[in-house]
């Protein structure tokens, strides 16, 4: 009777290993898809979205002044600067605006998906990725550039920068965790098509076996089957 | 279903965007080019809510990449405010235009 009981309850993990959406991936203690991960990364998206939309509107002549309570007048010197002129040729909207777009996409992304999107859906994590860490580099080295060559400093640019590094550190794990699960499946299938399919979230066995070993569940409830939020 | 939703919105901007940049009534590819994307991203999204043709908002991309080129068509260099919004519009659908209904919840494979 009680070994019936032990090897139902195996059978219940078994079976629900890989429907739990709280399971922790490798190498991390904690699941980095978890909402309470993500969305403090999308806040902070959106915080940089409007200082970029605002720099964006001065750019525009929308509002007639850029607010700087340190540079003084450098923060209107760098936005109206060569440089950015350039850009604007190439970009047909002012750079400040071509951020915000860019800052918006993290925002999307980070909130698109389920908590278990770096298995079910590793397509959203690299696109989110792909956002948030080069993009977030190079708008980092271009305030950075700006500084330099133009000779002006913007506060708020500055501010935008520390915010594109802040979420480089905090997307990071996610993302990690996706590309270490797509490289086990190319090490234990050395499948195009497999990968392929795993890359878009399409279920096959051998990735699934792959998942099972790339997982464990949280302490506290082993067995509980959380219900997915819509 | 909140992608969705915002593409909606996006689609009505489009619609309105002849008279908050007030084009010129000559202007006849911008007006034509707005009106037909508004007007199919809203068609496209609305139909995304019927199950049979769940993913027909993937065609909202090709919508994106659209606006992205006219933008560019109609002004590389000084580009007029419809060029603009063209191209921000282009982008923020794309953005949208990827992302599933159900973007919250696995897919019904996982399930």
């Amino acid at each position: 009777m009680v070994d019936r009981m032990v090897a139902e309850e195996e059978s219940v993990i078994e079976d629900s290993l890989l429907h739990q959406m709280d399971a922790i991936p490798q190498p991390w203690d904690y699941n980095p898809s978890a909402w309470d991960q993500r969305i403090p990364i999308c806040i902070l998206a959106m915080i940089a979205f409007f200082i970029a939309s605002y720099m964006g509107l001065y750019q525009w002549r929308l509002v007639d002044s850029a607010w700087d309570p340190i540079f003084g007048d450098q923060t209107e010197k760098v936005l109206d600067s060569g440089v950015s002129e350039k850009m604007r040729r190439w970009f047909l909207v002012p750079d400040a605006i071509f951020g915000a777009v860019a800052y918006l996409g993290d925002a999307i992304f980070g909130l698109a998906g389920s908590t278990r999107r770096w298995q079910y859906r590793p397509w959203m994590v690299i696109v989110f990725g792909i956002d948030v860490i080069p993009l977030g580099i190079v708008s980092v080295v271009l305030v950075v550039l700006q500084g330099t060559i133009v000779g002006s400093w913007c506060f708020l640019c500055l501010v935008t920068a520390v915010i594109s590094l802040i979420l480089v550190y905090m997307a990071y794990d996610e993302v990690w965790s996706c590309l270490l699960y797509l490289r086990k499946v190319w090490k234990e299938t050395k499948s195009k098509k497999i990968m392929w399919k795993t890359f878009w979230g399409l279920r096959t066995s051998e990735a699934d076996r792959v998942a099972e070993e790339f997982i464990r569940m949280p302490k506290e409830s082993p067995k509980r089957k959380s219900t997915p939020s819509k | 279903m909140w992608s969705r939703v915002v593409e909606m919105m996006l689609g009505l901007w489009l619609l309105m965007s002849p008279f908050i940049f007030r084009y010129d009534d000559s202007q006849t590819m911008i007006w034509a080019s707005d009106y037909a994307c508004g007007s199919a991203v809203i068609v496209f999204s609305l139909l995304s809510y019927v199950q049979s043709c769940r993913k027909i908002h993937l065609m909202n991309i090709a919508i994106g990449f659209w606006l992205v080129g006219f933008a560019y068509y109609l002004g590389f260099g000084d580009a007029p405010p419809a060029a603009q919004n063209s191209l921000i519009l282009g982008m923020v659908l794309l953005m949208f235009a990827v992302i599933p209904s159900e973007a919250s919840v696995p897919a019904p494979r996982w399930r």
